[in-house]
């Protein structure tokens, strides 16, 4: 059997609801002799699942399931209120990439930062600008600042170098749901090489059909619980059924 | 019970030396529209100062002409001061982007926030060295050292402060007027514009515990005076500045592995 690369036993995660939080010095002092109630918001609960290597695993879940919480927990970014994750590749996520960028400064320049950022060297990002730019489509706007730049060429320039940036373990969300369609199939071929090479995947995705494409395995989050674990055709119907049920829920007319 | 930690394994060495370049050299590209005319400009403001705060004092307190150098330094010191926090309280926010999309460690976001104010420092000491030499003044090689070892502790307690309220910021978002409060009031409590001798010298000890006040005194006294502070006061100061960086390194410890949640 393969060896693991990602262990994640018994991760629950809660959120305090901003709302209610004290943001400010001034709230600090003001309500020092007047304790505020803080809602909290349990969004991951007793999450377990492993990922073995060169394994494409899926994760499905309607919005707020806390698919964005996992991913972030098992990239790192976020702690785990409980349980534990064991990480035994290098990882790059690919999270967020859409927005995010320094508007001031030109699709080169920012290349650089985002690329030191995901762990590559200055030497490794130079030779690399030209096929990134050109993955991206974006050679002719290479010196313009990313001010200037579309929702849609910041998250196709993002892809690019994330794509380029990749370790042993991927952490994709949403990656097919960028660009037109040339660029699209240029990111599912991308995805397809380095699965091939050997590369782990966990796959954040809506789309049934992108799940039962490019996955071997998948979760389905539901409540921040796991309710499925199986093969990826078997999950991404599954989710299928729950949308579909709560579309018939919804459209319903309630009773007085 | 199931323990709570996440393990990692080393994913090989760390670009990191590549990430603090990129971001010095970005954030330089960022204040001064990446041009050499940006960078001229942007160091015109600290050389006009420099010359109109001399020619002023010059004309003004004529009588006493160490007090025109005592005030030049003392106000350049403590701009760094102040431009470095306040980058420093601002740099875990301002860099947020990067810090949800990959996991590094956010110091040296924090860190390297003070590049700016780094190269501002760098370029008026050695305007000041520069004029010194012409007026006949020039320190000596161990008071240039010396001097220079102040500013590595002052950047240390730069560092120490930012790291500090860089997390703090997080979660106080209205910290970066309680400190803004905080550097205008305390650039009264170091003898900038005053000296320190017309206050009772039961005082002094409090006015050295505000950090900016032994640096601007200690680099005044070694550059203008080439008198060298006593043993003891250095260790003072070396006290104070692990005690800054400590404190500053802890409650960032303590606080840093949530911020990307508070962002």
């Amino acid at each position: 059997m393969r060896p693991r690369v990602i262990e994640v036993a018994g991760v629950s995660k809660t959120f305090t609801i901003p709302s209610s939080r004290r943001e400010t010095v001034r709230e600090h002092a003001l309500d020092f002799f007047r304790p505020r109630p803080q809602e909290r918001l349990r969004v991951l609960e007793s999450v377990s699942f492993e990922l073995r290597q060169g394994e494409s695993l899926g994760l499905m879940g309607r919005n707020g399931c806390g698919k964005s919480t996992l991913l972030k927990i098992v990239s790192g970014i976020y702690p785990v209120d409980s349980g534990r994750v064991d990480v035994h590749a290098a990882v790059t996520p690919i999270l967020e990439l859409g927005v995010g960028w320094n508007p001031d400064l030109d699709a080169i320049d920012n290349i650089e930062l985002l690329g030191t950022v995901m762990g590559m060297t200055l030497k490794q990002l130079r030779a690399a600008t030209d096929e990134i730019l050109e993955f991206a489509e974006l050679e002719k706007f290479a010196h313009l600042e990313l001010r200037h730049y579309s929702s849609g060429m910041a998250a196709r320039l993002a892809y690019a170098v994330a794509f380029r940036a990749v370790r042993e373990v991927l952490i994709l969300d949403e990656v097919f749901a960028v660009g037109d369609a040339g660029f699209k199939e240029r990111c599912q071929q991308r995805y397809r090489d380095l699965h091939r090479a050997g590369h782990s995947m966990l796959l954040v995705s809506h789309e049934p059909r992108t799940i039962a494409t490019f996955c071997d395995r998948a979760l389905l989050l539901e409540g921040g619980h796991i309710l499925l674990a199986g093969a990826a055709e078997m999950v991404a119907s599954r989710y299928l059924e729950l949308l579909t049920e709560e579309a018939a829920i919804s459209a319903r007319p309630h009773a007085r | 019970m199931v323990s709570v930690a996440i393990t990692r394994v080393r994913q090989g060495h760390a670009p990191f030396a590549g990430l603090v370049w990129t971001l010095i050299r970005t954030d330089f590209k960022t204040r001064y529209h990446g041009t050499i005319g940006g960078f001229v400009w942007a160091l015109l403001k600290p050389l006009t100062m420099f010359l109109v705060l001399l020619a002023v004092f010059s004309y003004v307190f004529a009588t006493d002409p160490q007090y025109k150098f005592d005030l030049i330094i003392g106000l350049f010191l403590y701009e760094f001061f102040q431009e470095s926090t306040k980058a420093g309280l601002l740099s875990i926010r301002a860099k947020g982007y990067l810090l949800t999309k990959a996991r590094f460690p956010s110091w040296i976001v924090v860190v390297t926030s003070a590049s700016n104010a780094v190269i501002t420092l760098i370029f008026f000491s050695l305007v000041l060295l520069m004029f010194l030499g012409g007026s006949g003044r020039a320190p000596s090689i161990t008071s240039i050292a010396l001097y220079s070892a102040y500013q590595v502790l002052f950047f240390a307690i730069v560092t120490g402060f930012s790291l500090a309220a860089s997390v703090l910021f997080m979660r106080y978002r209205d910290l970066n007027q309680v400190w803004e409060v905080v550097t205008h009031a305390g650039f009264f409590v170091a003898p900038i514009i005053y000296p320190i001798g017309i206050l009772p010298e039961r005082m002094h000890a409090y006015l050295y515990a505000w950090p900016p006040t032994p640096i601007i005194l200690f680099s005044r006294s070694v550059l203008l005076d080439g008198h060298v502070p006593s043993l003891i006061a250095h260790l003072l100061l070396l006290i104070e500045t692990a005690l800054v960086l400590g404190v500053g390194a802890l409650i960032y410890r303590l606080r840093a592995p949530r911020v990307a949640e508070e962002l």
